[in-house]
C-alpha cells in the first residue's frame, strides 16, 4: 500500500473548540495517550479523503507532544509529514527544539535528524533538533573553562529565586574548598525573579570570589520544570521525578563533567521539596559511579528572633514580601538584594508575587 | 514565449535571518541556514542517511549553490534524507532566498 503526500490534509486544530479537543481525544485515547488542551499550544490534525484521522501533532512552547500516527497508517509518510509541518512552524520562533519520547521510539525521530541527548531506560528519552543544540552549550562552557591541574574542580547550580544568604554561604563554602568552581545559574524563567535580575545580584554579591566562574545553565541543567507526564500516566509519580532527575544528571555527566573536568558536585540538603528530593537521590545514585563526588551543605540557620524561622530559604523570602513583612527577613539576605528588593526596580517583580500564588 | 523569473545574484551577501526549507520525508533534505558571526567562513554540518556514500556530493551540491549566490558567513544544516543532486540545490536555493527576504515562507 502506499500514499501519495496529496492524499493526507493537514488542518489545524482550533484548541478553544470543545468538539475539535474531544475528537482529537478520543484518537489520542486510543493510543493510550492522555491528551490535556491545556499542556499545548497548537494541534494539527492528518486526515486522507475519506475523513479517517491519520495522526496528529502538537507542540507546547519548544517542545514537540502527542506525536501520534493510527497503527494502520504506520507504513506511510504520516510521521514525516506530521513532525514537518510541526518544524515549520517551531523553527520561525525557536532555534531549538525538543522531543520527549519512549525509549523505543528514539529511533524514529533520529531517522529524522535529531539527537539523542540522554535516556534513562524505561520510561524516556530526550531528543532535540533546530539550529542550536548540545554542541553550541559545549562550546559556550569551553570558552569559559579555568585550565587547572589542582583539584577539586567543583560544580553548584542554583536558581536563587531571589539571591540569600543562605546561597552566598554555600558558594563561598564550595568556593573555599575548590580549585576552580563553576557556578550554573538555572536559566528557565519560570521563577518570580527573571533570569537577569537572579544573575546580576549573584554576580554583585559573590565578586570578592576570584575562583568562581558563573555559567548559564542553558536547557541542559537542571530543567526539570519540563514535566513529560503525559504519556506516563501509569507511571507513581515519585518514580517520574526520579527518572526525570536522571536524565538531567545523565546528561550533566555525558556533556559537562569531562568538557570542565569537574570532579565534585556541591548540593543544599533539601528538607521540603519532594521534587528536589527526589533529584539529590538520582544524584547519590549516579554521580560517584563517574567520578563525581556528591558534597551535601546542610543549610545554615541564623538568629532572626523570629519562631522556627532560623533556615535560610529563598521561598520563605517571596512569602514574606506577599505578606508584606520584608523587615522580618533582612537577615536572611545580603547587601545586594535588600537593596535590590528596597530599590524601585523591584515593584514589578514584588506585585507579582503579591497576587501570584504557587511555590515558585 | 514562456516567462522565466530570474533573481539576480549580488555581491557577498550574508543570510539576514534564519531560515528554513525542505521536509523530512524520504528522498528530500530538511535544510536550515542562519548568519555566523564570522570572518565570512560558511559552515555546513551535514547528516544523511547516505552519508557513508554521497557526503562528498551533498557538500559539493551545497557549496556549489552557495558559491552561485557568494553566500558568505552562512551557518547551513542539512538532514538528508537520500535527496537526489536538483532537490538538494533547490532545498539550498530557496533557504538561501528565504534567509535574504527574497522569498517568502509557506507558513509566514
Amino acid at each position: 500500500m502506499s500514499f501519495e503526500n496529496a492524499d493526507f490534509r493537514e488542518e489545524v486544530l482550533d484548541i478553544s473548540n470543545p468538539y475539535d479537543v474531544k475528537f482529537v481525544s478520543e484518537f489520542l485515547a486510543k493510543l493510550d495517550f492522555e491528551y490535556n488542551e491545556y499542556d499545548v499550544d497548537y494541534t494539527m490534525v492528518l486526515y486522507n479523503l475519506n475523513e479517517e484521522i491519520i495522526g496528529t501533532g502538537s507542540f507546547k512552547k519548544h517542545i514537540l507532544k502527542y506525536v501520534a500516527v493510527a497503527p494502520k497508517f504506520r507504513n506511510t509518510i504520516a510521521f514525516s509529514q506530521i513532525v514537518t509541518h510541526l518544524m515549520d512552524k517551531l523553527l520561525l520562533e525557536h532555534k531549538h527544539i525538543f522531543v520527549y519520547t519512549l525509549p523505543r521510539n528514539t529511533e524514529l525521530f533520529q531517522g529524522l535528524g535529531f539527537t539523542e541527548i540522554a535516556t534513562a531506560p524505561p520510561l524516556f528519552s530526550v531528543l532535540e533538533f533546530g539550529y542550536e543544540n548540545i554542541k553550541t552549550y559545549q562550546d559556550y562552557i569551553r570558552k569559559s573553562k579555568i585550565e587547572t591541574s589542582s583539584r577539586p574542580v567543583s560544580a553548584l547550580v542554583v536558581n536563587c529565586n531571589p539571591f540569600t544568604n543562605g546561597h552566598k554561604f554555600l558558594i563561598e563554602k564550595a568556593s573555599r574548598e575548590s580549585r576552580v568552581l563553576y557556578l550554573f545559574v538555572v536559566e528557565e524563567d519560570k521563577s518570580s525573579f527573571p533570569f537577569e535580575i537572579r544573575w546580576k545580584l549573584i554576580e554583585k554579591g559573590i565578586a570578592h570570589l576570584d575562583n568562581v566562574v558563573m555559567l548559564k545553565s542553558s536547557h541542559y541543567v537542571v530543567s526539570g520544570t519540563i514535566f513529560p507526564s503525559y504519556f506516563l500516566k501509569n507511571q507513581p509519580e515519585n518514580e517520574i521525578s526520579m527518572k526525570q532527575a536522571e536524565l538531567d544528571i545523565q546528561t550533566f555527566i555525558r556533556y559537562i563533567v569531562p568538557i570542565l573536568g569537574i570532579t565534585r558536585r556541591y548540593v543544599g540538603t533539601e528538607d521540603y521539596c519532594k521534587t528536589t528530593l527526589a533529584y539529590n537521590n538520582a544524584m547519590k545514585k549516579l554521580l560517584p559511579k563517574s567520578g563525581v563526588e556528591l558534597v551535601e551543605v546542610p543549610r545554615i540557620k541564623i538568629d532572626s528572633g523570629i519562631e522556627n524561622q532560623g533556615i535560610v530559604s529563598a521561598s520563605k523570602i517571596r512569602a514574606a514580601i506577599k505578606n508584606d513583612q520584608l523587615q522580618e527577613v533582612f537577615p536572611f539576605l545580603p547587601e545586594v538584594t535588600k537593596d535590590f528588593l528596597l530599590s524601585s526596580e523591584s515593584e514589578e517583580i514584588k506585585q507579582k508575587i503579591k497576587e501570584g500564588e504557587g511555590r515558585h | 514565449m514562456p516567462i522565466k523569473i530570474v533573481i539576480l545574484p549580488e555581491k557577498n551577501m550574508q543570510p539576514v535571518h534564519k531560515a528554513q526549507a525542505g521536509t523530512f520525508e524520504s528522498s528530500d533534505i530538511m535544510i536550515l541556514i542562519e548568519p555566523l558571526d564570522n570572518d565570512g567562513d560558511n559552515h555546513i554540518e551535514l547528516s544523511s542517511s547516505v552519508g557513508k556514500q554521497f557526503k562528498d556530493q551533498i557538500n559539493r551540491d551545497i557549496t556549489e549553490l552557495l558559491q552561485k549566490y557568494e553566500i558568505t558567513g552562512a551557518r547551513i544544516i542539512a538532514k538528508d534524507k537520500g535527496a537526489l543532486s536538483p532537490t538538494i540545490k533547490a532545498r539550498v536555493e530557496t533557504a538561501v532566498l528565504r534567509s535574504l527576504d527574497k522569498q517568502q515562507g509557506t507558513l509566514k
